[in-house]
């Protein structure tokens, strides 16, 4: 009986599992069904299709035409150099005001982490005159210094309490052995935070991966768009083919996702850290 | 042979362009890329030209490299009027190799948004325009475009007060480069297979869309999503409304912030009804301008409304033939008791170009403005692209092998007793035009009434 | 050790490259928001100071109050569907042991990685009422005519569908590592008690997770306002301002309205309201915390 009950059990619990993966995923297989096709198939009742003849140059159309590589090479650049530059101004920033003395170290504090509670899109009217003035409009800074300043707040949080958390000892021992302040904050602290480095590069890389308002608002030419343009371009570009709109839909989400899929567990980990500490 | 050489250069200019557009840097050996199917004729080309333009060439290279940067509302370099503006520029630079023109192009609706936040701070050199008070006047009084000289233009073969929207205090500001009609496309095939007739007033109109729905089709492909189309449309019905009175009436409300008129109440009622009776498609108020024209041209729509610019979907490639062949266009029907008869059509200079003011190539940014406009290039492509009338006189270029939908719209064009003029939508500030572009969504899907809608609109222009 | 852990110079080097990002990305646009809510000022030409009057009218605008119920019903949305049916999932996905559990956590998170640039343009295929995915299924279901997911009257909820949809696997985590957190000697002592998966979870597990949901909901709250991408690609607040936010709409006003100075207006307000917003949720929560 309790047998009966605990099999009963198990198999609504895969069903409901399996029921959440098939909505996650469907619209996904649906997105890469139809981009193989060609667009007067999409008229169709059915739910997916099964392509006359499977077009592989919508693929190659939406590489080529998408200027697919550049812009992610472009994409990959900027977030990069952004995490770069979120873990290493947090870790200095949180540094002195965790462990440092001073008077004006929690308002400080406060200041950098209250970014958090700015909507960042309230800033693109004044930030897009500023960077007009500046003469910083459609250059790489448009991007880098909003992605910074926006993941700043969250990776000094983050940063702050990992720093709390680490022992004073190996600082003191180093303090007697002579090392200045800088070579404890680069040589001492910063490799303990390895796994906090990682949680900060991961939520800032996903903040600012997908981010498309603020390059479509301060960028003109295609020098250092970011990936999601190529969608953007795309619609315009051929409008009167779906199929080719698909496949250009499912070239600009695959980086993304094939790189997750592989590092999935340690993504899973660093958000897991990040958000509930957050 | 002289039209045979012409046919080289542009498959030339053609290819050239595709190539670029495909991030080929790789410009001596065009020969070796994949992406050209046309081989012969591209070989044919690569030689041709280096012939025809040395001496020109010649001549012209001497000069500065200079970068032109142009803003295009044309996202679309491979059909229609895309692609002719991309044929100019590649041609442009093979004759002047000192300069290079990067283009920047955005569907029209993110193109409008854009425009202004670069009117704000600095513009790239030429941009697309439309000679209208929505668009223009506050940009304008804020001076970023650069003044052209008239006289200029004089043999530019312009049609007579077409320039009139582009001027401020008598001075010109930019050219207009179409002549634009508000049309119902048709699929001709469609309505001879299911015995449907070109109807004649907007009661035939009502009966016919109820014939095709009846058949599983929806009438009328509309753009609703963005709502310029949809004022564009009501422009027409109160056109057949209120006759050539049409342009008083519109202003007369703009500066009283009252809308109330009768013609108006009329007209707009006429949108609501059709609306009501199932005209457009399903989701039409939240549906783009890709998505719409997609509807009609792969046969899922009897009949799509738009202006003359997408007469180009009759040589477009991706369309399948058996629609593409057979698309014909026909004008607002008259309404019973209205003013306006059938050749009072709803036509206007909309479109164009213009300069940056604060341009730093200011000068060779009009030299390339006005190459552009020499009549045997935007006018002259743009007719054998099938890309609906120019603003010039083009009767120069009747090859006789001009598709049938472009003789037609000659014809209405022809035809016209009265043009309306600018669409309402246009001829108020901005604000007015965000406004009434929202507001039209939600009269025509019948959850705003018309008196709410007229006096939403009007309290926009106050 | 305390002098050099005090050595001014020092300290403010390591400050100052914080700082500077603030001062120049966070505050100076605030100050200039500030500065240009009090202007008439179209963007170009000439700005005219002219007091409160953008926050006049703005408090007389039916469609930055519409922006605001909106971002209160995508909230309440959040809560009420989104949250509940990820904790469930979550406490599903903890009875499941090996690999499949690592898929599945994996595959609800895939949406979640993808642009929403993507997504958006994905979801507006979907709600097509001529070859969209869900009038297909619909269809398949035996409903007869076409559905238009985003008219006036649906498109707000078909907008909180797309952000539950690709939101889902981020709530699911935070609350899965929730879960994992919880000592497993009270599922214990709840088994041995002959507690069944119901009462283990109201019991046991929703009080625990006190916290996170805790966390979870102020994020809610703050990702409801603060949305603006999705709307702008989907539906760009249409039809008729239905699904307009004050983010989207403050965009709008400057760049298409060409009222510069009221879009700053806008922007102002909308930056108190989730400023006020995070700091009641907070204490909220604190006090609640403490009691």
């Amino acid at each position: 009986m309790k047998e009966n009950d605990r099999k009963i059990g198990k198999i609504i619990l895969w069903i409901v599992l399996v029921m959440v993966a098939v909505i996650q995923l469907f619209p996904l297989i649906w997105l890469v069904d139809f981009s193989l096709g060609s667009s007067n198939e999409m008229f169709t009742n059915g739910l997916l299709i099964i392509p006359k003849k499977i077009r592989w140059d919508n693929y190659v159309k939406a590489f080529v035409d998408g200027n697919f590589l550049h812009y992610l090479k472009n994409s990959f650049l900027i977030n990069t150099l952004a995490v770069i530059l979120v873990v290493i101004i947090s870790i200095m920033a949180a540094f002195a005001c965790q462990r440092m003395k001073w008077k004006l170290s929690g308002l400080v504090s406060t200041l950098l982490v209250m970014g958090m509670m700015i909507p960042i899109h309230a800033t693109l009217l004044p930030n897009y005159k500023i960077y007009s003035n500046f003469h910083l409009t459609d250059t790489i800074w448009a991007l880098l210094i909003p992605y910074v300043a926006f993941s700043l707040p969250q990776g000094m949080f983050l940063m702050t309490g990992f720093i709390q958390s680490l022992p004073k000892e190996l600082e003191e021992a180093a303090v007697m052995d002579g090392c200045g302040i800088y070579r404890i904050v680069f040589q001492i602290v910063t490799p303990l935070l390895k796994p906090s480095i990682s949680t900060v590069a991961i939520m800032t890389f996903l903040n600012n991966w997908n981010e498309f308002m603020m390059a479509s608002t301060y960028l003109s030419t295609p020098k250092w768009k970011t990936l999601p343009f190529s969608v953007l371009e795309f619609t315009g570009e051929y409008s009167s083919n779906y199929a080719v709109q698909f496949a250009v839909m499912a070239l600009t989400a695959a980086p993304a996702v094939i790189v997750y899929v592989l590092l999935n567990k340690h993504i899973t980990k660093g958000v897991a850290m990040g958000a509930v500490k957050g | 042979m002289k039209k045979k050489v012409v046919a080289t250069l542009l498959t030339a200019a053609m290819t050239m362009s595709m190539l670029a557009g495909c991030g080929s840097s790789d410009d001596s050996a065009p020969a070796a890329t994949p992406a050209a199917d046309n081989a012969p004729a591209e070989q044919e080309a690569a030689q041709e030209p280096a012939s025809a333009d040395d001496s020109e060439a010649a001549a012209e290279t001497s000069g500065e490299a200079v970068t032109i940067k142009l803003f295009s509302n044309l996202p679309d370099r491979k059909n229609g009027q895309g692609l002719v503006e991309q044929k100019i520029i590649d041609e442009y630079m093979a004759e002047n190799t000192n300069v290079t023109i990067e283009v920047e192009a955005l569907d029209e609706e993110a193109y409008k948004t854009k425009f202004k936040a670069y009117a704000m701070d600095g513009m790239p050199d030429v941009v697309s325009i439309w000679g209208q008070p929505a668009f223009l006047d506050e940009v304008l009084d804020a001076g970023v475009l650069a003044e052209l000289n008239e006289e200029d233009y004089l043999d530019y073969g312009f049609i007579a007060g077409s320039l009139e929207g582009f001027k401020k205090d008598d001075k010109l500001y930019g050219l207009p480069r179409n002549t634009d009609i508000m049309l119902f496309y048709y699929n001709q095939k469609m309505f001879e297979d299911n015995g449907w007739k070109v109807p004649a007033t907007t009661d035939e109109l009502l009966t016919l869309c109820a014939d095709i729905q009846a058949a599983g089709l929806t009438p009328v492909a509309m753009d609703g999503g963005d709502g310029w189309p949809m004022a564009c449309f009501l422009t027409d019905i109160l056109v057949k409304v209120s006759g050539t009175s049409y342009a008083d009436i519109i202003s007369n409300a703009i500066a009283t912030g009252d809308f109330t008129a009768p013609e108006i109440k009329q007209a707009t009622q006429i949108l609501v009804d059709f609306a009501n009776a199932g005209m457009f498609q399903v989701g039409y108020d939240s549906q783009d301008y890709g998505t719409t024209m997609n509807l009609f041209t792969n046969g899922q729509a009897a009949m799509y409304c738009m202006g003359s610019w997408d007469a180009s979907m009759a040589l477009n490639e991706d369309i399948a033939p058996e629609i593409r062949d057979n698309i014909r266009a026909f004008t607002m029907p008259v309404v019973n008791g209205g003013k306006g008869g059938a050749n009072d059509i709803a036509a206007w200079n909309g479109g164009g170009y213009a300069v940056s003011a604060n341009s730093a190539v200011k000068e060779e940014a009009i030299k390339f403005l006005n190459y552009m406009y020499q009549p045997d290039k935007l006018s002259k492509y743009g007719w054998e692209n099938g890309v609906g009338m120019s603003a010039q006189d083009q009767t120069a270029y009747l090859t006789g092998s001009e598709t049938e939908l472009q003789k037609q719209i000659m014809d209405i064009l022809k035809n016209a007793t009265s043009v309306s003029g600018t669409p309402i939508n246009d001829c108020g500030p901005s604000a007015f035009k965000t406004a009434i572009e929202s507001e039209i969504q939600g009269v025509s899907n019948g959850s705003t009434s018309v008196d709410d809608f007229l006096a939403a609109i009007g309290t926009a222009c106050k | 050790m305390k002098k050099l852990y005090s050595n001014k110079p020092v300290i403010f080097s390591l400050v100052l490259p914080g700082l500077l990002v603030f001062l120049f990305a966070v505050l100076a646009p605030i100050c200039l928001s500030v500065y240009y809510g009090f202007m008439d000022y179209s963007g170009m030409g000439k700005a005219t100071p002219i007091g409160f009057d953008n926050y006049v009218n703005l408090f007389h605008d039916s469609a930055f109050g519409r922006s605001l119920r909106n971002s209160l019903l995508l909230a309440v949305g959040f809560i009420c569907i989104q949250h509940p049916l990820a904790i469930l999932v979550a406490a599903v996905l903890d009875k499941l042991q090996g690999k499949a559990e690592g898929i599945f956590r994996c595959i609800y998170f895939i949406p979640n990685v993808i642009s929403v640039a993507v997504i958006a343009y994905l979801w507006k295929f979907i709600y097509n009422p001529d070859f969209g995915l869900l009038n297909n299924i619909a269809k398949a279901f035996g409903h007869p005519g076409k559905i238009n997911w985003l008219s006036q009257q649906n498109a707000i909820w078909s907008v909180l569908i797309v952000l539950i949809w690709h939101g889902f696997g981020w709530g699911m985590l935070i609350y899965y590592t929730g879960i994992k957190n919880i000592d497993p000697v009270l599922y214990e002592a709840a088994s041995i008690d002959g507690a069944n998966w119901w009462t283990t979870f109201f019991r046991i597990t929703l009080p625990l997770m006190k916290p996170v949901i805790q966390i979870n909901v102020t994020m809610a709250v703050i990702s409801a306002l603060k949305q603006m991408e999705t709307v702008y690609l989907l539906t760009n607040g249409g039809p008729n301002n239905s699904t307009q936010f004050a983010a989207n709409y403050l965009y709008q006003q400057a760049f298409k309205a060409f009222k510069y100075g009221y879009g700053n207006a806008i922007g102002v307000v909308f930056i108190i309201i989730c400023v006020l917003a995070t700091v009641a949720l907070n204490t909220i929560f604190r006090d609640k915390q403490e009691a």
